[in-house]
């Protein structure tokens, strides 16, 4: 090209780029942080409900634990089973863990916050958690060996049953909203009540089957079946270990913050103040948005300490024979109110 | 730069940068863990027996049917997303469309219910 | 308010819904009932099946619904009778069958009523997402009935080998489809029409396809392997429902399509339908005789039927159409008659289906032979009886419309079919009785009765069935 410009080019191509990369580098970087730190808060919540003190040696009351693990992680000897498929065997992790943090592309920390801030935000997130599934279900088929076939089956069926009913619960809030965009969610709950304006009230029931249903599509307790120690010694992770093991666990908890994130964006109105004055509107958003995510990610941990496992059957008629008619019927009945109140967003 | 490139880019971007990530974490144990693989090391774990026979079994085919059933279902959250997003446009036609779907899907779903498809015992 | 968000006027398929709410009130019926309700459901299916048909008769001139995609003109009335007739005497001809404890389906008859509404979809259909929907609708129904009596082996074959075929063809069809969608820019039947009338390669190429998918779905050589596994696995009353009202559905559309979408290439589409109307009444003709199996000789007759059918869509005229629509009914009031025989081919210790075993049935069930007789005569063509008028007005068309090599070719396969048709009459009338059948129930001999008498008797006043078909036929154009 004859009117080729390299600062042009500059400023209107690598720029930019460089931008995007600066930014999704700075929200990852920051995320593995706070999972790093998410992972701590469990261990100490689980062994403070049991009255154990958890990890306190490595670094002051052992905040560096997490570190600590990596770097073990690390150094372990990785064991690729003779029997496995080495290709999708390796892939598998890394298909969990990118998956797993691509959904936080378009998540709205505070307002205009996300790095791509598409209008299909939530469908985006939906799609792709339930590809999770392929990443455990590779897992489980390559590493050829019965515990992990058999935890990969469990927890594919599990994920994909619940995932229905997170599907119902997503569309409840859409109908509220009238958009796809995440922050167009979070602004549509901002009202003069504050929080009392925010989803959990209005749709109570679905925030509950939203809360529970999140455990099961993260395989936490009291539904990880899939690594139920006692029966399947870890499900499809058995034959993993070193940092490809580490991956699927950071997965795991990579999506409990997505999941922690999807409540807070639909039913606690996101990066909004609970107290619709000042000086609550003068915090930052992404202070908000952190506690009320952390406030959720506390109740998922207090339910690892508290409730029992439950068992398989159970499981599935949770998913299937409670939740599902449930959020159906909620659909219907909010799709009705909405439709016959003249409430409905034009 | 059109909108959905505009849109969408970051995204691409994004995964990008977390396949960077993640893949030095995946590699750095084969290049700097200590390896000594034996046999019995590399076999499938199987509660300290030699593995029986091959894992690719046969299994239940109720995983099947879930999985029919997801399909059915998500597909059924598939149609409704756009109706949700359209819900004050499409009117009271289109709430009541919508409404005969989703009673023809229940009884759909009532009849599995009653034939036994969700029984896991 | 957007002028698609009203309500839409329904007027037109207020058969359809009635049997889809019906079918679907009856499977919550079924299923809460056990399959002890079975009895009840056969019975409110057949009522519903009728009431529907009394809707369609009671429904006046053309309407449309959905923006034209959906029709109801004469000649979709008159098929859609014929089609509900079909599925109704098919549910009563399997009271038998679904009368074995181990047999308690309350699921074929609400099947066979969502088949029946997915080919009055299919009947109406003038556009091609709805030919689509009508026609899945259909196929899904037909696929499971198939499989039906999941206990045998050759009954789950024959399902899944019609639904591994049926699956594929559907493909075709979709195939066939959207090259015709790309080429002509529209789905509606008229619009097609107006684009297509200059004809093109790619539009012949999606014209193909889409008669290939039809052509399977009437079972019309090279698309007929399926037909003589599936109906010799199918359990019997399932074999009478395919040979039947999905014959007459698929039929219909055959005729719409080529006539109302494709008027402007008809020289092109008339060869195919020339060459597959030969193949089929030949191999039909052929491959009947050394059959040994009566249901596999059903499936031979059926496809050599569809063949003869196809002579009058050959023709391409309002003459043609209305013959193919005289074959189409009069094939339909045969093939029950015949299956009501077979079903009722029962010895005690179980159902027997080879062709010696009606050795010397004159003198064990006279009343049985002498209707069974009749109904084979008139497959054959023998005047004065029904299956000759339905020959004579195919043949008569073909001549007006100048192909005279097919007629002839027809008439010549005609004859050699007539072989294994007369063969059976002879076992029947001089060789030696095997062991007797048992008794027959009340139900086979009625719908054996009125096809006989239908068939024998209908020489003596065609006008109301050749008027409403001339009527049907002349909507078309």
């Amino acid at each position: 090209m004859s009117d080729f410009n390299l600062v042009d080019f500059f400023w209107t191509w690598v720029w930019p780029l460089a931008l995007i990369i600066i930014h999704s580098a700075a929200i990852l970087v920051i995320l593995m942080t706070v999972i790093a730190y998410v992972l701590y808060a469990d261990r100490k919540i689980w062994a403070a409900v049991q009255i154990r003190r958890g990890p306190n040696v490595v670094g002051p009351w052992g905040l560096l634990q997490s570190f600590a693990d990596l770097l073990k992680f690390a150094l372990k000897e990785p064991v690729i089973p003779s029997g496995a498929n080495k290709g999708v065997y390796l892939l598998a992790p890394l298909v969990s863990c990118v998956l797993a943090l691509a959904a936080w592309a378009v998540i709205p920390v505070a307002e205009g916050w996300a790095v791509a801030d598409i209008n299909v935000g939530v469908l985006y997130i939906f799609a792709i958690s339930s590809l999770g599934v392929y990443g455990i279900i590779m897992a489980g088929w390559a590493s050829n060996s019965k515990y992990a076939f058999l935890g990969a089956l469990r927890s594919a069926a599990q994920m994909v049953s619940y995932e229905v009913s997170i599907g119902f619960v997503i569309i409840t809030v859409l109908l509220c909203v009238g958009s796809l965009n995440l922050g167009d969610i979070v602004a549509a709950q901002d009202t003069q009540f504050g929080l009392l304006g925010w989803y959990w009230l209005p749709l109570l029931p679905m925030f509950v089957v939203f809360f529970v249903s999140a455990l099961a599509e993260t395989n936490r307790p009291p539904f990880d079946l899939v690594e139920a120690e006692s029966e399947l010694v870890a499900g499809f992770m058995v034959e993993y270990g070193s940092t490809p093991y580490m991956l699927f666990m950071l997965s795991e908890y990579v999506a409990i913050m997505t999941m922690c994130s999807m409540g807070t964006i639909l039913f606690l109105g996101g990066w909004l103040s609970p107290i619709p004055f000042p000086p609550f509107t003068w915090v930052p958003g992404v202070i908000w948005f952190s506690l009320k995510a952390l406030a959720l990610f506390f109740m998922f941990a207090m339910v690892k300490a508290f409730v029992p496992r439950y068992r398989y059957d159970q499981l599935m008629r949770l998913g299937w024979k409670v939740f599902l008619p449930l959020s159906l019927a909620m659909v219907v009945i909010v799709a009705g109110i909405l439709q016959y109140t003249g409430w409905a967003v034009k | 730069m059109n909108d959905i490139v505009k849109d969408y880019f970051p995204l691409v971007v994004f995964i990008a940068v977390a396949v960077v990530i993640a893949l030095p974490l995946m590699i750095a144990p084969f290049v700097i863990a200590y390896k000594k693989p034996d046999p019995e090391k590399l076999s499938a774990y199987e509660c300290g027996f030699n593995a029986f026979d091959d894992a690719r079994m046969k299994f239940d085919v109720r995983f099947y049917l879930v999985a029919i059933l997801f399909i059915i279902f998500d597909l059924e959250v598939s149609f409704l997303f756009p109706w949700a997003v359209a819900f004050g446009d499409v009117g009271v036609f289109g709430f009541w469309s919508m409404m005969v779907f989703l009673a023809v899907l229940t009884i759909g779903f009532i009849y599995e219910w009653k034939k036994g498809a969700l029984e896991w015992d | 308010m957007n002028q698609a968000l009203q309500f839409p006027a329904l007027q037109a398929l207020y058969p359809e819904i009635l049997l889809v709410v019906g079918a679907m009130a009856l499977l919550m019926l079924g299923v809460f009932r056990g399959d002890r309700s079975t009895g009840a459901v056969n019975g409110f299916a057949v009522l519903l099946l009728v009431a529907a048909g009394i809707l369609v008769c009671l429904q006046d001139g053309t309407a449309s619904a959905f923006h034209g995609s959906f029709v109801s003109d004469p000649f979709a009335r008159f098929l859609k009778v014929v089609a509900l007739i079909g599925s109704a005497v098919t549910i009563v001809l399997a009271t038998e069958f679904l009368s074995a404890p181990h047999r308690q389906r309350y699921e074929f008859a609400i099947l066979i009523m969502l088949a029946t509404a997915g080919m009055m979809v299919l009947i109406s259909a003038t556009d091609l997402i709805a030919l689509y929907l009508g026609l899945e609708l259909m196929s899904l129904s037909l696929y499971v009935i198939a499989a039906l009596d999941r206990d045998s082996l050759r009954s789950t074959e024959a399902g899944l080998k019609y639904f591994v075929l049926g699956a594929l063809s559907s493909g075709m069809l979709l195939y066939g489809s959207s090259l015709v969608y790309g080429f002509t820019g529209t789905v509606e039947f008229a619009g097609i029409a107006k684009a297509a009338q200059n004809g093109g390669l790619g539009l012949t190429f999606g014209l193909v396809f889409l008669f290939a998918g039809l052509c399977f779905k009437v079972s019309a050589v090279p698309f007929h392997m399926w037909t003589p596994d599936v109906y010799e696995g199918a359990p019997t009353p399932v074999t009478a429902f395919f040979a039947s009202a999905p014959k007459v559905a698929a039929m219909s559309v055959f005729v719409r399509a080529s006539m109302t979408a494709f008027p402007g290439i008809a020289e092109q589409w008339q060869q195919i339908i020339v060459f597959v109307s030969i193949a089929s009444m030949v191999l039909g003709g052929f491959a009947g005789i050394g059959q040994t199996n009566i249901k596999r000789l059903m499936a031979y007759s059926s496809i050599g039927n569809m063949g003869y059918a196809l002579i009058g869509l050959a023709a391409g005229s309002p003459d043609g159409v209305q013959s193919v629509l005289i074959y189409v009914s009069l094939y339909v009031a045969m093939t029950l008659g015949m299956f009501a025989c077979i079903i009722a081919m029962r010895r005690a210790d179980g159902p027997v289906e080879k062709i010696a075993d009606l050795a010397g049935l004159a003198r064990t069930k006279p009343a049985m032979a002498f209707f069974l007789a009749m109904l084979l005569f008139s497959l054959a063509g023998v005047p004065p009886l029904a299956g000759f008028f339905g020959k004579f007005y195919v043949f008569l068309a073909a001549m007006k419309a100048g192909l005279y090599t097919l007629a002839i070719l027809g008439v010549l396969a005609s004859v050699v079919a007539a072989y294994y048709y007369l063969a059976i009459v002879k076992i029947m009338y001089f060789d030696e009785p095997a062991t007797p059948f048992e008794p027959m129930r009340g139900e086979l001999k009625t719908v054996l009765a009125v096809s006989g008498l239908f068939v024998l008797l209908f020489f003596v006043y065609p006008a109301p069935l050749v008027e409403a078909a001339a009527a049907a036929a002349k909507s078309l154009f």
